[in-house]
């Protein structure tokens, strides 16, 4: 396409006044020769869009650079079709409202973010989604259980197709052992019946989705809205292509043989919560050694769970389980004695009331760390703790049965660990921090960074994301349930409702070709020019997403519905063949080459910051609407994710003659605020390329710095870029100003 | 350490002696930290922890029978009002005491006391005869069938002299107001409430059958009651045992009269006066603004709160049988209300309650305040107000 | 299934805070027409005014950032501020729907640029700080405010500023004869995510919320910690803006409590464990206290706990605090309490008590306008017995942004079910 570009520089909210207009519309005009480029004190009222329109529509103009506010406001008012190419240049809050008015070196900050921002409209194409053929808007659930089933019947009653994979021969999972559920609704001092026939009638009965049992997934391979299941079952093999997932696998209780300290296996009459609820279910309630009644229990909490030396983190769901347990032993018989000892009762919310219950049902409580299970001599088994509330050595009377709240597992926990290939003789080793996959045979993703979802600490393939809690790792799969962290019943209802919801979106926004969260709605994705690819394997390692594939020979297998946009890949690229339409590096690369670079007798140095626009960027326009200033030698590059950074970047910025390069990206580590998980700690990985270039320039290290930035920094931004400044200053200019 | 045994057994037994709520309780301590004993030093403050008491309860086990720990506690209810689980502390006290004294081992300084009562019908080793002895020199009406109210004089109003004023200056009120009332005297027996509360039930069902059976007999409907104590049982503890009556306290039918324009007090008093709010009258019984009303009706007595008022007002010491209990000085509460009322500037600090008028009074003199701090009761400054 | 253009297929989220926000952008990207009301003039609700989440100590606004993305890249959300819903009339697949709007008293020719605040005189108490400071009356209600637009305060309406903060104005954006305006709206299903309250911490005699200068919420701690707050996150005591050095942290003021709240508020352990770290984080001299009854730090939030705990400038104390009182002179707060795992009966000192105030739910107070089920307590029940009205987040349990955003998502596709005519 025939680019023409207009040019509007919008002189209200101070810029007018704090700039030499005429000198940054000479930019566009002298420098850039723009078709059009026009000034306008209020452009984003209806008249200023409106000439905006009219050039649209009778000067041919067809990318629209405007330089005004930041592209963080005014989004709805700028918005002329994804068939233009729009770019804004963010003069209020990142130039004039953070730099003095009439100021020289205010000005030239405006003029080269006038310059990078043209440079950038001329390279932009505007958006072709990916639109593949043959899409499966069917939902994929893997685990008949509660969660699994909630998902599947949630999904089937939006209207979609579902196919749903239990392992065992019958659904309803751990539903299936279970007597009664605690109270989700009033009367919450009362345990809650379920009819377990209503809840698998709710998929059984429906056409819409088919249900394998004694089943389990062989592969899956694809992509959203491509995805291809291979299912085993009575030693064939079905084949579904299906849209997306959610994972529904839960938890197993944890091992009880590892408790010996709480007595079990010493003791038959010491059992799990998981036993005992059996019983229930069964009716058949009697002490394992003697087929006796039981006529008095002990439960014993966090068995196993919140101990460094088993699993240190909460169940979350047991304390509750045990009060229901409780209630079981005082409705069949208010007179049974009947002990909890606990570390913390953690009846959160409404569950509290359960707990009032039970106590003026007469449970004793104990608070404290259990110190023995001990058979009393006469058949009966007693309990002693630390009673933190008698401040004391505790000892039970003599009970029948000790029942242990032994805590969750996630199914992803269970089984080794997944080995990426070890590089073969001659290649490079690359630094990528390697994910937790488990070989749990849940899934067996035919991905090349492994068959399992990556897992976050204790192996839950949980979201790391407080706000977006479905965010896995991997496009169109959704974990749900006590598989992706450790809940009860209620929550796990809730929570697969809301994963259904999400493999509907995934559905519907790819079938549009647009990305999924966080850049929902992105029509853009990485194309590769593979005649250029050495097969470095460099995009496939690092994608965070698991996206990009491999064939026989390494060459990269792009997916682009698993793709999140973020361009790590593009960044990771050390032959420069990954772009998007409107990002790319050579794109960047051009814009930071715009970039005026006085020469060193001037004594103005130049700053390039490469800012995360998730976080970076907007606490930059945070500071300007503060009013907050800082250095004016800074020249603010937006990228989609710090790992979209390519180095050619540096060398680009300091070959120019670029003074320093500050980079400003999300916390990495373990609470990590990269919305593309790993962008940020890559970008901090190549930092030691970062030297080679430096060292290869001969230049300073300090030329380069990385800072981890939130968006709540913006008070800390003045000095973070002031100090770098100063930094620089000390270092001496870059001997390559004025090639 | 050596364990302790639970004993549902022995919890059981608590449980049934009426500390029925004893397991609701899950031991956050808002009760230990609440208690009026936190604002005092001394041994018994460091002994008495509430909470820790109903947890040896909860579980059976020995430990709390000490006397100072076990009686410690005045029942004043500022534990029991705020209880997150809505646990009866002050019954759970009650049972845990029965528990001790109902098997005979009721503390040595208690049994005088009891014995008195079982005796002769009041605690304060009073004849019975002596009962009405507080009347002389006023012509106190004698209760009949045609009388509207019964007035019920306190046993410490009968026999203990500072106290007879209290029933004095109350029948010349009702008499002022022309209320219809009458006394019934000898055969009256104390409520009983504050020997329940030290844990002798039996002699509890005993004071209380004779006084229903008495009441009931004479033809008793109303009951004016000079004692939030008295008040109290009567209101909560002898309907179940068949004394079902309208039950008063006098603050409540004067603020009444007054209302109905049949009582005023144009006499000034020219000072500035504190309330103290009786535990048995405020959180026991909710009765808070009736003695504020009337005091607002006295002209020129100047009121003022006590830094710790109304609902949260702090306790004389006197209830759950701490009337009777030596206290060292320096530990009373009594010496905190006095401190309060004579740094805020108060002349006169007036109750409504004749323990507590005891008890503040004993305070006062033991701090030798009593040439800047007047303690009276409410009815005393209300009678000297009549013209 | 096709998009949702008709009336039949779209959805009212009334909220906009972090479920209500969820809520609209997960049925927006599932394809639906969404229409988004808020009371307040910003979205974003009561997590806006958080300084951090636990367990990362992360900033709300991060995430509100994306979902405000997410929506300005969204044609399927209209949402509209200062609205309230007066009425809703109809069954699931076909509501009539009644909105208030108040008048803002500045158009949408609003560019954010300040002028009319420079022209303001008369100050205000600040809402977004909870009263803590005051704010022109002619205000943007935070930085990152969403939409970035100034709002007038109605205080001033009539008078001889609100003509010069008008004059003020060069682009026509203030406009004093601004009414209050109803307007219709047809929708499918209702998603009612108004939120929470916290409780009123007077009502606890005890602790002398209200009474002591020193003694402060767990949400006004939020803004103390927080630099787009009241002292530019500096945490100091009340009482003369000292840095405050000995911060003690009170569990359950109001919550697991038959006479204020009987439930637990689930959050609040969590919550101060947090605020101890942004003590910490800002004086290293610093001591926390936290008196407790129980840790309600559930699933890998123990880690948090463990974390926490492991600090040695943070003190658990196992007890629920008594009595709360102020030295005058000093501004000293004393906490009686009982130190049950020593038995020990303490009177401890501290610049600043926070009470951990739990969570009402906003249906408790603010009722949906039709027939709707809600506890005792004011949560809104799951079953509801008007069809296709469905509750989110807070006004359901009191939970933890996490869960609120889960349950706000599940609370879409209940309501993209719902518009389907039965």
């Amino acid at each position: 396409m025939e680019k023409k570009i207009g040019v509007y520089i919008c002189t209200g909210c101070g810029i007018g006044d704090a700039l030499e207009i005429d000198a940054l519309a000479g930019v566009a005009t002298d420098e850039y020769e723009a078709a059009v480029c026009r000034q306008n004190a209020f452009l984003c009222s209806r008249e200023g869009v409106a000439e905006i329109k009219h050039d649209l529509e009778n000067e041919g103009i067809n990318t629209i650079v405007i330089a005004a506010c930041s592209p963080r406001v005014m989004t709805d008012v700028f918005d002329f079709g994804v068939d233009k190419v729009c770019e804004r240049v963010n003069l209020r809050e990142q130039v004039v409202w953070s730099h003095p008015p009439n100021d020289e070196d205010t000005q030239m900050m405006a003029q080269d973010q006038l310059r990078m921002g043209i440079t950038k409209a001329k390279e932009m194409q505007p958006a072709e989604p990916f639109m593949a053929e043959d899409l499966s808007r069917k939902i994929l659930v893997v685990g008949g259980g509660l969660a699994g089933i909630t998902a599947a019947s949630e999904a089937n009653k939006a209207g979609y197709e579902v196919v749903l994979v239990e392992k065992s021969d019958q659904l309803g999972g751990y539903l299936k052992e279970v007597h009664k559920l605690p109270p989700s609704r009033p009367p919450y001092e009362e345990l809650q019946d379920f009819d377990l026939g209503a809840v698998t009638g709710q998929v059984t009965d429906q056409p819409a989705v088919k249900v394998y049992t004694n089943a389990q997934i062989a592969k899956i391979s694809g992509a959203p809205c491509m995805f291809d299941v291979q299912i085993q079952q009575n030693g064939g093999v079905a084949d579904e292509r299906v849209g997306a997932i959610v994972l529904a696998t839960g938890a197993i209780p944890y091992d009880a043989a590892k408790l010996e300290h709480l007595g079990f296996g010493k003791s038959a009459d010491v059992i799990t919560a998981a036993q005992l609820e059996s019983m229930f279910k069964s009716g058949d309630v009697k002490r394992p050694s003697n087929g006796q009644p039981i006529t008095g229990a002990a439960f014993i909490l966090c068995a196993g769970s919140r101990d460094p030396k088993h699993l240190p983190y909460c169940s979350a769901a047991c304390c509750v389980e045990s009060l229901k347990q409780a209630k079981y032993f005082k409705q069949a018989n208010p007179e049974t004695p009947v002990y909890i000892f606990y570390k913390d009762l953690r009846a959160h919310g409404t569950y509290e009331l359960l707990y009032k219950q039970l106590q003026k049902d007469g449970v004793i409580f104990v608070r404290g760390d259990v110190t023995g299970v001990e058979e009393d001599g006469s058949g009966g088994l007693v309990v002693s703790a630390d009673d933190v509330l008698t401040g004391s050595p505790v000892m039970s009377e003599s009970v029948d049965v000790v029942v242990l709240a032994t805590g969750m597992v996630p199914t992803t926990a269970l089984g080794k660990k997944f080995k990426v290939q070890e590089p073969k003789e001659g290649e490079e080793e690359l630094a990528v921090p390697e994910d937790t996959i488990v070989v749990s045979n849940n899934l067996n993703l035919d991905y090349r960074q492994g068959p399992e979802l990556p897992a976050l600490k204790y192996g839950f393939p949980d979201s790391h994301f407080i706000c977006f809690p479905y965010e896995s790792r991997r496009t169109g799969i959704y974990p749900a349930g006590s598989v992706r962290a450790p809940m009860d019943y209620w929550r796990a209802v809730d929570d697969a409702t809301g994963a259904a919801l999400k493999a509907i979106q995934c559905v519907q926004m790819v079938s549009e070709g647009k990305a999924v969260h966080p850049r929902a709605g992105d029509l853009t994705y990485p194309e590769f020019f593979m005649q250029r690819c050495t097969q470095c394997k460099r995009c496939t390692e690092e994608c965070p997403f698991g996206a990009i594939n491999e064939d026989e020979k390494a060459n990269p297998l792009p997916n682009p519905t698993r793709c999140r946009r973020c361009g790590v890949c593009m960044g990771a690229c050390p032959e420069r063949i990954i772009s998007f339409k409107n990002y790319s590096v050579g794109m960047i690369g051009n814009a930071i080459k715009s970039i005026d670079v006085p020469d060193e007798y001037e004594e103005k140095p130049r700053i390039l910051v490469l800012a995360c626009e998730n976080d970076a960027y907007p606490a930059l326009d945070m500071s300007g609407i503060r009013r907050m200033s800082y250095n004016p030698w800074v020249r603010i590059v937006p990228v989609r994710c710090l790992g979209s950074m390519n180095l050619v970047w540096i060398a680009d910025a300091l070959s120019k003659g670029i003074d320093g390069i500050l980079l400003l990206g999300c916390k990495h580590g373990d609470d990590y605020q990269c919305h593309f998980i790993k962008g940020s700690e890559l970008a901090n990985i190549r930092m030691s390329k970062i030297q080679e270039t430096l060292n290869r320039l001969v230049l300073e290290s300090e030329r380069v710095r990385l800072e981890q930035i939130s968006i709540a920094d913006y008070s800390k931004l003045p000095e973070i870029l002031d100090s770098f400044a100063a930094k620089l200053d000390e270092v001496g200019p870059n001997p390559y100003k004025g090639y | 350490m050596e364990p302790k045994y639970v004993s549902l057994e022995m919890r059981d037994y608590i449980t049934g002696m009426g500390a029925e709520t004893l397991n609701w309780c899950m031991q956050c301590g808002l009760c230990t930290n609440l208690c009026p004993w936190r604002l005092v030093p001394g041994e018994i403050s460091e002994k008495f922890n509430i909470r820790h008491m109903q947890r040896l309860g909860q579980m059976g086990m020995e430990g709390f029978e000490d006397e100072q720990v076990l009686f410690a506690c005045s029942t004043c209810s500022m534990c029991q009002t705020n209880c997150p689980r809505g646990v009866k502390i002050v019954d759970n006290v009650r049972g845990m005491r029965s528990s001790i004294v109902g098997a005979g081992m009721a503390p040595a300084n208690l049994r005088p006391i009891l014995g008195s009562a079982h005796a002769q019908g009041n605690p304060w080793s009073g004849p019975r005869e002596k009962r009405t002895d507080w009347q002389q020199g006023l012509d106190v009406p004698q209760f009949d069938g045609d009388k509207e109210y019964f007035l019920f004089v306190c046993c410490h109003s009968c026999y203990d002299q500072r106290s007879t004023k209290v029933a004095k200056s109350i029948t010349r009120l009702l008499q002022r107001a022309g209320v219809s009332f009458g006394v019934i005297g000898a055969e009256e027996s104390c409520c009983g409430e504050s020997m329940r509360k030290l844990g002798d039930e039996e002699l509890f069902q005993k004071l209380a059958q004779s006084n229903i059976k008495l009441f009931n007999d004479k033809g008793v409907k109303k009951i004016i009651t000079t004692s939030p104590h008295c008040l109290w049982t009567f209101q909560n503890e002898y309907p179940e045992l068949g004394g079902e009556w309208e039950v008063i306290h006098y603050t409540q039918l004067l603020e009444q009269l007054l209302e109905d324009g049949k009582l005023s007090f144009p006499e000034s008093l020219g000072k500035r006066v504190a309330f103290h709010d009786p535990c048995y009258l405020g959180r026991h019984s909710g009765i808070y603004e009736a003695p504020r009303k009337l005091l607002a009706a006295v002209p020129g007595a100047e009121t003022l709160e006590l830094t710790r008022c109304r609902e949260m007002s702090l306790c004389c010491a006197g209830g759950g049988g701490r009337i009777w209990a030596e206290v060292p000085m320096g530990e009373r509460f009594g010496e905190l209300r006095i401190s309060d009322a004579v740094g805020k500037g108060a002349e006169i600090l007036t109750t409504s309650c004749p323990y507590c008028l005891n008890m503040l009074t004993d305070a006062c003199n033991s701090m030798d305040k009593q040439e800047v701090l007047e303690i009276n009761e409410l009815s005393e400054i209300l009678a000297a107000s009549l013209a | 299934m096709a998009q949702g253009q008709n009336g039949e297929r779209s959805i009212l989220v009334v909220g906009g805070g972090m479920s209500g926000l969820s809520a609209a952008l997960e049925a927006a990207e599932a394809g639906f027409q969404v229409y988004l009301v808020e009371r307040e003039p910003y979205l974003g609700g009561r997590v806006s005014r958080m300084n951090k989440y636990f367990p990362k100590l992360c900033p709300p606004n991060c995430g509100l950032e994306i979902n405000f993305r997410r929506i300005r890249n969204n044609p399927l959300i209209r949402f509209f501020t200062m609205t309230e819903v007066e009425k809703i009339v109809g069954e699931a697949g076909n509501f009539d729907i009644t909105l208030k709007s108040s008048p803002r008293y500045v158009n949408d020719k609003c560019t954010g640029c300040g002028a009319c605040a420079e022209a303001a005189t008369t100050h205000i108490a600040n809402p977004f700080n909870y009263g803590l400071d005051t704010v022109k009356a002619a205000y943007l209600p935070h930085e990152f405010a969403f939409p970035m637009r100034y709002v007038l305060a109605p205080e001033v309406i009539g008078s001889e500023e609100a003509a010069a903060i008008k004059a003020a104005c060069p682009y026509d954006a203030i406009d004093l004869d601004m009414q209050p305006s109803t307007f219709d709206l047809k929708v499918g299903a209702v998603i009612w995510a108004t939120g929470w309250e916290p409780y009123d911490a007077g009502k606890i005699g005890y602790y002398g919320f209200g009474k002591h200068k020193n003694v402060i919420s767990n949400v006004m701690m939020e803004r103390l910690a927080a630099y787009n707050g009241p002292t530019n996150g500096r945490i100091v005591r009340l009482s003369d803006n000292r840095q405050a050095g000995r911060v003690a942290f009170v569990q359950c003021a109001g919550s697991r409590d038959e006479n204020h709240l009987a439930y637990c508020s689930g959050v609040c352990c969590l919550a101060s464990l947090k605020q101890a770290t942004y003590l910490l984080e800002q004086n290293p001299e610093a001591q926390a206290t936290i008196f407790y009854i129980d840790i309600r730090a559930l699933g890998k939030y123990e880690d948090f706990f463990t974390k926490v705990q492991a600090d040695e400038r943070v003190t658990l104390i196992k007890g629920k605090a008594g009595e709360i009182t102020e030295d005058s002179t000093t501004g000293m707060v004393t906490v009686q309490v009982e130190d049950q795992s020593s038995g020990k009966i303490l009177k401890d000192q501290f610049d600043l008590v926070v009470l951990a105030t739990g969570m009402v739910p906003a249906s408790a107070t603010d009722k949906v306008p039709a027939e709707a089920a809600c506890d005792e307590h004011g949560f809104m029940l799951g079953e509801q017995p008007t069809g296709g009205i469905i509750g989110a987040g807070c006004v359901k349990k009191p939970v933890d942004v996490a869960t609120s955003v889960q349950d706000a998502t599940a609370a879409a596709l209940k309501a993209i079910q719902a518009t389907f005519r039965r």
